[in-house]
This record gives C-alpha cells, structure tokens and sequence, in this order.
C-alpha cells in the first residue's frame, strides 16, 4: 500500500501523523514542502485533487498555527498501478508570515486552488507563476474566509429619515456610542458621508449646550 | 481586396507583416455556459495562448455556509451546480452524516441514488445538447429537453422543486416520495434507452461532426491527472477513475455497473463517454427500483431527525427536540470530515471542519468544475478557434460550480 509507505516517509523524518473517520493528516513543516511533493511524486500519488486553506484562529482548541493548508494527495485508481490511497498533508502558517511554497511545479491542478486560498485567507504562495485574484472583485480589500473579516451590513434606513448603523447600534447596546439618527437622505450616500453628517450633528449639538 | 487605385504603385511590394490578435470571449455569450470570460490570443484562426478569467458569479458560499445551521445549508448546496443538484445534496449530506454518525435508513438511501442518477442523466442530457448545439447541430436539442423536462416532472413530484429541490437531509430525506413516484418513474424508464440510441444515431457517424470532433483537444491521461481533470472527461481519456467505483459512498457498492472509458481523449471521445453513462445510470436506476421497500426515511435518532408532525400534541418529549431541532440545530462533534463523491462533472467533495458547535466552522468545497477548467488552455492551444467552443462545451462547465 502507498499510504503505508507515505506513513513510513513522514515516521523516517518524524512528521506527525494524525487519523480519524478513516482520514490520515501528516504535517509537514513548511520548508520540507518541495521535497514532499517530490517523494509524494515518487510513491505513486500522482493527483492533487484539493487544497484546502482554514484559519483557525477563533477555533476552540489550541492549533499549532493560525492557518492551515492542507494538500490533498492521492494514488489515482484506474490508471497504471494506483491503488486509491489518500491524505492530506497538512503544512501550518504563522499569521506574522504567511509564504509558503507552491505546488504548481509539482502538481498543475494546484494553480487556481492556490490562488483561491491567496484571494480568500490571504496566504502568498512562492514559485506560483501567476498569483492574482481568483474570485473576488478587483477592488475588494480583504480576504473575506479570514474569521475576522467583517459580513457585510448596510445600514437600515426609515421612512422619517432616522437610520440604523448595526455596527454602531450593537455598540449602543454594550454602553457605546449608538450613532441611531441622521438627517433625511443621509443613508442613500455612501458610508463616509454618513459617518461626516453623524459627526457634524453631535458636533452642533456640542456648540448648543 | 482589390489594390486601392490611389495608392502609387512601388517598385518593390510592402513587407507583409503579421502579429497576435488578442480576442476577449464573454462573459456574457452563450457559448461559454455562463458567465465565463476567456481572453485568446491568436495568430490568425490559431490559438496560441488562452487565460479564463472567473469569478463574476462568485457568491461567497463558503463563508455564508459558516453562518447557516447544518440543515439551512441544504439551501445552498444545489445552488453551485445547478444541472446535477442532487449530487451537491448527497455530497454535503454524506459529509455530516460522517461528522455526526448518522444512519441511513435503506428505503431513504436506495431513493437518493435513484434521484442522484435521474439529475446525472438530466446533466448529461444538457451537456450533449448544448455540446451538439455549439457545434450547429440544433435538433438534439429539442428531444434532449424533451426527457428532461420529464425528468424534472418526476423531481417536483418528489419535492415540490424542479431545480433547487432541498430534499435530502442529514440521516435521510425530508419526507417519503409520493405513491405514484415509482410507477410513473417505471414508465420513463421503460423509453428512455430507445432515446439515447436515437440522440448518438443524430450525430455518431456523421462526417461533418467526426470532422469537428476527432482528434480536437487531445488530453492525455498523464496529463489529465496532472491537472487533476475528474468525470467524463478524465474517463474519455482512458483512466479508469469513477468515484461511485474508487470509493464508494452511500451505498453504491451495492450496485451492479460499468465505467465507459474513451481511448483518444478527444472531443468525439467526451461526447460519446456521457452518452454511455447515461445507458449506466439508467442501469443502476433500473436495479434500484426493483431494491426499493417500504421502510422509514429517516434516522431515529431524536437529536437528528424531526419528530413526526402527529407527535407534537401528544408528546412533551418531542415538542422539545422539535424545537430544539428547528431554533438551534444539532451539534456534531470536534472535527473534521470529507466525503468525495461523483457529480456528473467529476470529483465533488465538501471538507467540514465542526468546531463543536450547531454551525460548520469551515465548508470547503471542491467542485469538479474549478479544477477542469483548467485543462482548457492546455486542450485549446494549438487548434483553430472554432475548435475551442467545441473543447469548452465537452469540459461540461457550469459557473455556478466554478465560482461559488
């Protein structure tokens, strides 16, 4: 079995190994990666069928890392002498420098995924020959499956021209600043603008006391 | 051209010169299924480099998926791929059944392959008429639409949707199919094989489409599984991977069926490996309607499964799952899960990371349509442009699946 002799790899340099629901992760630091995928290539894992990107910072247990990429290698059945063995070979990315090397060089298949995982999580991959934006709009900062990413709220506006910041009325809740009322139309300008009429009014209200 | 008479003539002609064309197809033009936009270069009719650019319908699936209870998610899971919807169901369903250790009963798991295998067979009907249709061929359109259209009929029947049906759950199905489900399916099965001959007698052996279709877009398999090309598409050019075989899930094991294969890799080869899938799945659905018994549908375990509607003003004990059920949702363990499955288009897979909580922590989502289109530049270079509508109609793209 390829997976038996892939385990046998990961026990030689002394990568851990983690199984559960008949699923088998090796993790592998970040540097060795080239050399893996080359070993990968030689026991017969011939296809990369997923790369998954996770931050894991709001996760409830401890992990090693804040990011997580896990490659997804695979013995392809019916093709030569494959036997369908596969694991993910899991590599952790620290926040404060989050590079680690492509795979492309190695596996072709890894190209948009890796350029999904640096639009989405925001990690760079070293020796990717075209790393741009994948699926979000050009002009989104951000990478939007980061858990801090803010979801996207608009502000509500009534029919006597008061508006409903969420942000802000969930502040007004906890004892903050609840910035509840604007002028009438402040709502149907842009973000900026309505935050310029909210300072503006607490402003002239400051002048009046 | 005729020389314009103006211009004085020379001693010796102009030096003729020539130079890439750059040429943007998309994202609104019905040849690309969708909303895919490809930017080709060219050198004269000749492909010499081509880049897909996706993304323009990208709706965060993944991170609303976060924010959605394990069984609101089943809003969303046949909203990616469109044409086989039911394979993202199972997919998604057979990922949280691993998660929480849910038993699926027979009755419930025997109806999920044979509505699995309709929706393969309604896919693949769209895939060989708008294939044939790209290539002018515009009558199979028609009859393909027409089976379709009944095999829709059978899906709002089952679940009230033609599309976006919401009828699997997690450890079994939201309720049982109607009475007549069976015997009315009996009947559609009953012609279905006679018309699949008729779409191949429509284009198989015709000089014209044999001329447009063989040796155009040669993938071979070394590099199929490199780029990590899955479904027909991989299977046209001689690999023998079929999830339902190479690891088989939700009771696939149990049926008797072939996995059609290609020889060349080509246009031709992809066209007639969908045709042939679609004579298998009538297979398996044919097996399965004879396994089908009466039985529940649904695990019962309480902490998973609604109880029944009568219960709830006799049973204080169900009244209290009930709305435990629908206000929060169930709790699976710590972990992480992934089930790869078999959509018409290729591997399909969802990797769920449960943080211990009523919401997935992390849905990723490997869609066969992501990773096949890009085999497209390396199937297109080389050959004429018409060609290239031809080798993008038989990768089967569906946008709702690339861009998610």
């Amino acid at each position: 079995m390829r997976l038996e002799r892939a385990l046998a790899y990961a026990a030689e340099r002394g990568y851990a190994v983690e199984e559960a629901r008949d699923l088998v992760w090796i993790d592998v630091p970040r540097d060795d990666l080239p050399g893996f995928f080359e070993a990968a290539q030689e026991l017969g894992f011939n296809y990369l069928a997923n790369v998954v990107g996770i931050d894991y910072s709001s996760y409830p247990e401890p992990r090693p890392e804040r990011f997580a990429v896990l490659y997804e290698l695979v013995s392809i059945k019916g093709w030569k002498d494959g036997d369908g063995s596969r694991f993910f070979a899991r590599v952790w990315v620290p926040e404060r420098d989050p590079v680690l090397p492509s795979a492309v060089p190695f596996y072709a298949s890894a190209n948009f995924f890796e350029r999904e995982i640096y639009d989405l999580l925001g990690l760079r991959f070293e020796g990717h020959p075209d790393l741009r934006k994948i699926l979000t709009p050009e002009d989104l900062e951000g990478h939007p499956l980061r858990k801090d990413y803010p979801l996207g709220e608009t502000p509500t506006q009534f029919k006597d021209g008061r508006y409903i910041d969420p942000a802000s009325f969930r502040a007004g809740l906890a004892g903050g600043d609840p910035g509840l009322t604007g002028r009438r139309g402040g709502a149907r300008r842009g973000f900026a603008e309505i935050y310029e009429d909210v300072r503006r009014a607490q402003a002239a209200e400051g002048e009046d006391a | 051209m005729k020389p314009k008479t103006d211009v004085p003539l020379q001693d010796e002609p102009r030096e003729l010169r020539s130079e890439l064309m750059v040429l943007n197809v998309g994202p609104q033009h019905p040849s690309t299924h969708g909303v895919l936009r490809v930017v080709v270069t060219l050198a004269g009719e000749e492909i010499v480099d081509l880049v897909p650019h996706i993304g323009y319908l990208h709706s965060g699936f993944e991170k609303t998926m976060e924010h959605r209870t394990y069984t609101q998610n089943f809003t969303y899971t046949p909203r990616m791929d469109y044409v086989h919807s039911f394979a993202h169901d199972l997919a998604y369903a057979l990922a949280v059944e691993k998660l929480v250790g849910a038993q699926v009963p027979e009755r419930a798991e025997t109806i999920r392959i044979i509505l699995n295998e309709l929706s393969r067979i309604a896919s693949h009907l769209i895939f060989v008429a708008t294939g044939l249709l790209d290539l002018g061929a515009m009558t199979p359109f028609f009859y393909a639409f027409r089976e379709r259209e009944a095999i829709l009929d059978l899906f709002e029947w089952v679940s009230g949707q033609r599309f976006h049906h919401n009828y699997i759950r997690v450890g079994g199905l939201k309720e049982d199919v109607p009475e007549e489900f069976v015997p009315e399916l009996k009947k559609f099965l009953a012609g279905f094989l006679a018309k699949v001959d008729d779409y191949q007698g429509m284009f198989d052996g015709s000089p014209i489409f044999e001329s447009r279709a063989r040796e155009i877009g040669v993938i071979p398999p070394e590099v199929a599984i490199n780029l990590g090309l899955t479904g027909g598409s991989l299977r046209a050019s001689g690999v023998n991977y079929d999830v339902r075989k190479a690891h088989p899930y939700g009771g696939y094991d149990k049926y008797d069926f072939d996995v059609p294969l290609g020889t060349r890799g080509d246009v031709y080869d992809r066209m007639i490996v969908r045709l042939e899938e679609m004579r298998q799945s009538h297979r398996i659905i044919a097996q399965a309607v004879e396994r089908i018994e009466p039985g529940p549908i649904r695990d019962p375990n309480p902490h998973l499964s609604l109880p029944p509607r009568e219960m709830l003003g006799r049973s204080m004990e169900a009244l209290i799952y009930h709305f435990k059920l629908v206000t929060e949702g169930f709790h699976p363990p710590l972990g992480e899960v992934y089930v790869p499955t078999e959509s018409a288009r290729g591997e399909l897979a969802y990797y769920i990371v449960s943080d211990g909580g009523s919401r997935p922590y992390r849905v990723k989502i490997r869609t066969p349509e992501f990773v096949n289109i890009q085999s497209l530049a390396y199937a297109s270079k080389g050959h004429q442009f018409a060609d290239f509508i031809a080798i993008l109609a038989t990768l089967d793209p569906v946008l709702g699946g690339i861009d998610r």
